[in-house]
């Protein structure tokens, strides 16, 4: 049995170079998408289809009085318990052997449940022309580079990295140096944590945050909706039988649209300035 | 075929990019990513480079396919980056890719308001006509009385991005063929302080340690630099250091990337480092923190100065107010009737140095530097405590320092203050030490080396003046009596060998007469040409990647000075705001402007080959991956069709304005693109005779046997097919120096004045940090670095612990007999300041030049009430010329913006993302308003002052586009280097309504 690896973002390291933010787009051939100025020196109110990771900036006023300028390398966590793909009605997002989350553009049809349902807002879909000129659109997100790897290469924004912030290595091994970082910032960071959150059973993008997750835009304690995982797990694979799949899109639209009211509060609620 | 376990992960990378399938630089090829048949890269051989950024010298893989490139990443054996890179470095791809490159030359007829693309020998013919025109009608053979043969109506600007053999090509041309004077590059409006500063204090100009060594600081000090932006990799060595236990200290005016990494973080009003750094070296020393073994043994802290030597309310002795100069000769030190220095090693003599620097200094007490700076007493006194405490015998600390210490009126003062903080805490010469300038451009090292300043040629050897009649005159005048520097007549003469070869002869003092004599006291630099430019005095302009449209202080004036020449040629990859200063987009009236400007496509680094000398002085081959994008060409190319265009039309001509092209040597093949390898040789010089190749500069000789065209750089080509800069043995040879990796000058030394990192008797100050040490069985210096000392030298012999071998005293100078404005670093104001100097009465420099006076226009504070400053982003280089033509760095910072308090934001009604106008007495430009938290307001002796600061790299051409900085910024330089003051002026923001 190979070990579990990890994604390990340590924020308290990063200097805010975005070598990984261009990393990512240079191995993914990922076009620009340039935002309007932000008022800020982040280049990316949050990660979008053609930019799977966004660095972002916080100038935090800490709880003593104190000044933080807050760095977090955002993209997808992968989660181990995925409401987006509980959301798909194709079962077009599954994991791999690397825990990673991904989508196959095979099945995917761009209906936007994932969109809608990401825990973490980071999913999104792109548009794309076929060649008879017609528009389609597909689910885009971090990959966690399983091309790279499935090649024994590290993902290209880890490899990037020059201060250690991201890294790529054995769970257990990340894990428990992540405990002994964590006692040895404290007392700069006091409500420094390790954030794994255990209501999605864990993540394959596992941080290391200066502050509380809240601080970061981040939900405290992250569960999926019983309602998806009834959705996926019970309701789906029934109504594709009864109705077919087609039919099936169209209900599931609906359902998806009201679980999306219901956990609307933290939607847009990313931690930029 | 192997299939990787996925249990190897994490060394893979690195084994994977040791498929670099170049077999010729020793790789196995491993077939690891045999079954990689899914990714891009998949058998596809990458080929090593550097970085051609700044000047970390990081290594990059190029993965170039179907004449195309596919991506780019670090190269995980490189020792300094190991696999990282920061953005620039990744996306070095689109440098290639990118559709703004120009791939033909263009050319722009006078009035015209369009290029018209043009084939090469066109615009090469055209250019050298162009050349022979100007030259023939205002070549001056003598100027009062002496023979000067040189021409200063054409300058040439630029060179900080080439190779070093182009480097060398290009100042061999034009001063040692064409006769300029004018010859400049970015060195000068960058790092020009460094050299004057550094210098006097320890021997040479550059960088003391290099790039990994920083991981053994115990403290960086990191002020006037902004490491984690504008040399990101720096930072993987100074978090190493941390997780030893390191500290790291920032004194920035504003809160910057580095600043959230430091363990302290102080703001200090732009303009006032001596005031904080002379508080410092007196806290140091009224608190016995200082390394006084190390004082007494390796700086001049012993010497008794002079007696006419004194200092009174901000002015030294010998002071020529009308002139705005100092007599130095005031400030020598006392001699015996043997002519010997005297010393005082108790150091309680008044009239030593020691005594001096503490009486100079008593006078920073803390409560007038808080003043002064606007950092509050607590932080400051933590800081003199932290970093104080390096000065313990075993600990070290580091400086880092770039533009925020450079570029101002005392910037050279600047430095100095670093080198006298240094020594006296005994931080030189030692592991994790050291006063480390960081070079922004790839090879603004090389390109400084190879002579492309007015003032210096190739080595850091003086500039023959109007003083010098003969060869051995000059000689006289730049040879001191003592110290390494005594060789001198044997590089001048290899020089002139190498430029001249056969025409250089002893009869004709082997050429000297072919290179050109500046006018003594006169100033040739970057300030003076363009103000010379504007009165009209020059004809032709080169600019070798240079943009002074948006690098040149006070740019708009500079852009209209432009429009008086008659000729330019730009050579870039890029259509930059320089070029097309003739546009209406530049804001110019087309029709008005007669200058014929003839743009030359330039290939970029990895579409050609040659070497590049990083900041720690490591000298790096870089190999072609690609042939040149359309049709570009190498810089080394270009220079060489000139010169053999020029060379004809001169040719068999050896009348004054033909002789030094004529004698000038070109012998580097038959073909267009010059033989490099011919171009290595020269510039490490052989035998003439017998043509071997010269072990080092040890070999070299002044009756004309030998030729090497920058002794500095002697012995890197030691023999035949042995080129070390192509060196790529990744194995750590010990604490972290890689002797085995590339080629350091001077002779693969990888810290500077290692000598001093051991005690008097040869031991090293500290076990865990060994450089060198005395092996008294072999009877030589042993260790993990090569001596920067006589290798057999032994501590009891009479120069055994002269660990600065460069200075004539062979002790590191705390107290300076050389800098243009005093032996010790005194504060003064910037040119413009809201402010009167807390310290003396004298508000400016004393010893500042003023030069015309229409570029230079001086604001008042009552209008311009706001301290400003610019300075870099990471995800930008220099001008943006490089990355503002690429999609994904202009993605990252797509806006020109402007970084606003708070409370000035309140004051003024100002609100984030909102539009405003930033003035001063230069221009006005609109920028997006940055409220941040990052900028706080400064209490100067008692009165409330703003600081705003703001990006230079924009401009109008480009995918990221915005307003200009520099139209902002005064044309005022430092009293020894010139450089411009950028880093502090005054301005007023407002709403734009
Ligand atoms: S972060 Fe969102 S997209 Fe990624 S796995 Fe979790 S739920 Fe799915
Ligand atoms: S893991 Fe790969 S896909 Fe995900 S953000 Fe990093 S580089 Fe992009
Ligand atoms: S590459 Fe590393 S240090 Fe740089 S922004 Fe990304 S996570 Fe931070
Ligand atoms: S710009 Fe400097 S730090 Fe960045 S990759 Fe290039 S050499 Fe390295």
């Amino acid at each position: 049995m190979m070990a579990d690896y990890i994604k390990f973002v340590d924020v308290t390291k990063c200097d805010g170079c975005r070598a990984c933010m261009v990393a990512c787009k240079n191995w993914n051939d990922l076009p620009t998408v340039t935002e309007e100025y932000s008022g800020s020196i982040q280049s990316h109110a949050k990660v979008n289809a053609h930019t799977w990771n966004v660095i972002t900036y916080n100038e935090h006023e800490t709880a003593n009085g104190g000044f933080e300028w807050l760095f977090r390398h955002q993209s997808c966590l992968h989660c181990v318990e995925a409401a987006c793909e509980k959301a798909c009605p194709e079962d077009a997002i599954s994991h791999t052997e690397f825990g990673s989350v991904v989508i196959d553009h095979d099945k995917c049809v761009g209906c936007g449940y994932c969109v809608q349902n990401c825990t973490f807002d980071v999913v999104e879909l792109a548009t794309y022309k076929d060649k008879h000129g017609k528009e389609y659109r597909r689910a885009q997100k971090c990959t966690l580079c399983t091309d790279r790897l499935e090649q024994g290469l590290e993902p290209a924004c880890v490899t990037a990295c020059h201060t250690d912030c991201l890294i790529y290595d054995e769970k257990e091994k990340v894990l428990s140096e992540a405990e002994q970082r964590l006692a040895k910032i404290k007392e700069r960071f006091p409500n420094a944590n390790i954030y794994n959150p255990q209501g999605i059973k864990g993540t394959t993008t596992v941080y290391l945050l200066a502050d509380k997750p809240s601080v970061y835009g981040l939900p405290e304690n992250p569960k999926v909706p019983l309602s998806q995982i009834v959705w996926k797990d019970y309701a789906q694979p029934l109504g594709k039988a009864m109705f077919g799949v087609t039919t099936m899109a169209v209900v599931g639209s609906v359902i998806a649209h009201a679980m999306n009211r219901e956990k609307g509060e933290h939607k847009g609620g990313q931690d930029h300035e | 075929m192997t299939v990787v376990s996925r249990r190897q992960f994490l060394k893979l990378s690195g084994a994977m990019a040791a498929t670099l399938a170049i077999i010729e630089l020793g790789f196995d090829e491993k077939k690891i990513y045999a079954d990689s048949k899914n990714i891009k890269i998949f058998g596809v051989k990458p080929t090593p480079t550097i970085c051609p950024y700044c000047a970390v010298g990081c290594g990059i893989l190029v993965y170039s396919k179907d004449n195309d490139v596919i991506f780019t990443e670090g190269d995980p054996d490189h020792p300094i980056n190991e696999g990282t890179l920061c953005s620039k470095g990744t996306t070095l791809r689109q440098v290639f890719t990118s559709d703004r490159r120009i791939e033909k030359p263009m050319y722009r007829a006078p009035g015209s308001n369009k290029w018209e693309e043009k084939d090469w020998n066109w615009m090469l013919n055209k250019i050298a006509e162009k050349i022979k025109d100007t030259r023939d009608r205002t070549f001056i053979e003598s100027e009062g009385g002496a023979i000067v043969n040189k021409v200063e109506s054409i300058a040439c600007m630029g060179g900080a991005a080439l190779d070093n053999e182009e480097d060398y090509l290009l100042s061999k041309l034009m001063r040692g063929g064409l006769g300029l004077t004018f010859i400049e590059h970015q060195a000068r409006i960058c790092h020009s302080s460094t050299v004057p500063g550094l210098s006097p204090s320890f021997g040479r100009g550059a960088m003391t340690n290099h790039w990994i060594d920083l991981q053994h600081t115990d403290c960086a000090l990191i002020m006037g630099g902004n490491p984690a932006e504008n040399h990101p990799i720096s930072f993987r060595w100074l978090l190493k250091a941390k997780e030893r236990g390191a500290k790291i200290i920032s004194v920035d005016p504003r809160y910057t990337r580095t600043s959230a990494q430091a363990d302290l973080y102080s703001p200090m009003r732009s303009g006032s480092d001596i005031a904080f750094l002379g508080g410092m070296i007196n806290f140091i020393l009224e608190n016995q923190l200082f390394h006084e073994e190390y004082l007494k043994t390796y700086t001049n802290a012993t010497f008794i100065v002079g007696d006419e030597f004194d200092f009174n309310d901000g002015i030294f002795s010998g002071y020529d107010e009308e002139n705005r100069k100092y007599d130095k000769t005031k400030w020598q030190f006392k001699k015996d009737e043997n002519g010997e220095i005297i010393k005082d090693p108790t150091l309680k003599n008044p009239r030593c140095v020691f005594q001096l620097l503490k009486k100079h200094y008593s006078r920073y007490d803390v409560d007038t530097v808080v003043s002064i700076t606007g950092a509050s007493k607590e932080r400051f006194i933590e800081i003199c405590e932290m970093y104080g405490a390096t000065g313990k015998p075993e600990k070290s600390g580091t400086i880092l320092y770039a533009m925020g210490t450079t570029q101002h009126t005392v910037g050279v003062q600047n430095v100095r203050s670093f080198a006298i903080l240094q020594l006296i805490l005994g931080n030189i010469g030692v592991p994790g030490g050291g006063v480390n300038a960081m070079r922004g451009e790839s090879n603004v090292q090389g390109s400084t080396d190879f002579g492309l300043l007015f003032d210096s040629i190739n080595g850091y050897l003086e500039v023959p003046t109007t003083d010098d009649a003969t060869l051995s005159a000059y000689l006289k005048r730049i040879t001191p009596k003592s110290g390494y520097k005594v060789n001198n007549p044997k590089f001048v003469v290899s020089l002139l060998k190498a430029y001249y070869g056969e025409e250089a002869t002893k009869e004709n003092d082997f050429g000297f007469h072919f290179l050109p004599k500046i006018t003594a006291e006169r100033n040739y630099s970057h300030l003076r040409l363009f103000e010379a430019m504007g009165r009209g005095e020059l004809e032709g302009l080169f600019l070798f990647g240079q943009n002074p449209v948006v690098g040149g202080p006070n740019s708009g004036k500079e852009k209209e000075a432009l429009g008086k020449l008659k000729w330019m040629v730009a050579v870039d990859l890029w259509e930059t705001e320089t070029s097309s200063f003739w546009q209406n987009e530049a804001g110019s009236d087309p029709s008005s402007i007669d200058t014929e400007v003839f743009f030359l496509p330039a290939c970029s680094s990895f579409e050609k080959e040659g070497s590049i000398t990083n900041s720690g002085r490591w000298m790096q081959y870089r190999w072609r991956a690609i042939k040149p994008k359309g049709k570009s060409k190498a810089d080394l190319e270009i220079i060489h069709l000139l010169a053999r265009r020029l060379k004809k039309l001169y040719k068999g001509n050896f009348t004054p304005v033909a002789q030094s092209i004529s004698a000038l040597s070109w012998n580097y093949g038959e073909g267009d693109h010059p033989e490099i390898d011919l171009v290595c040789r020269e510039i490490n010089g052989y035998d003439m005779k017998t043509n071997q190749l010269v072990s080092g500069f040890a070999g070299l000789a002044d009756d004309g046997s030998t030729c090497s065209g920058n002794w500095i750089y002697c012995g890197y080509y030691p023999e035949k097919g042995k080129n070390l800069a192509k060196r790529r043995d990744n194995k750590d040879t010990g604490m972290g120096n890689y002797l085995n990796w590339s080629y350091a000058w001077p002779m693969n030394r990888r810290n500077l004045y290692n000598r001093a990192s051991c005690d008097s008797s040869g031991k090293p100050w500290s076990q865990e940090k060994v450089s060198i040490y005395w092996d008294s069985v072999k009877s030589e210096w042993v260790g993990n670095d090569i001596p920067d000392f006589g290798k057999t030298t032994s501590p009891d012999d009479q120069n055994g612990t002269n660990a600065f071998i460069m200075l004539a005293d062979g002790v590191a100078g705390i107290f300076s007999t050389s800098t243009n404005d005093g032996p010790f670093s005194e504060h003064y104001e910037p040119f413009e300041s809201p402010v009167l100097n807390g310290l003396s009465s004298i508000q400016l420099n004393p010893v500042v030049q003023f030069g015309d006076q229409d570029f230079n226009p001086k604001g008042d504070s009552n209008k311009f009430p706001i301290i400003a400053t610019t300075f870099r982003v990471s995800e930008h280089w220099q001008s943006g010329a490089m990355t503002r033509n690429q999609p994904w760095l202009s993605e990252l910072m797509p806006h020109m913006y402007v970084e606003i308090s708070e409370e000035l934001a309140k004051e003024k009604g100002i609100k984030n993302r909102e539009k405003v106008l930033v003035s001063s007495a230069r221009g006005e430009i609109e920028a997006y308003a940055m409220i941040t938290k990052r900028f706080k307001p400064y209490k100067l002796r008692g009165k409330n002052v703003h600081h705003v600061g703001m990006p230079w790299h924009f401009g109008y051409k480009g995918i990221a586009k915005g307003a200009t900085a520099n139209r902002l910024t005064p044309h005022v330089g430092d009293a020894n280097s010139t450089i411009p003051e950028y880093k502090v002026f005054l301005c007023d923001v407002r709403r734009v309504q």
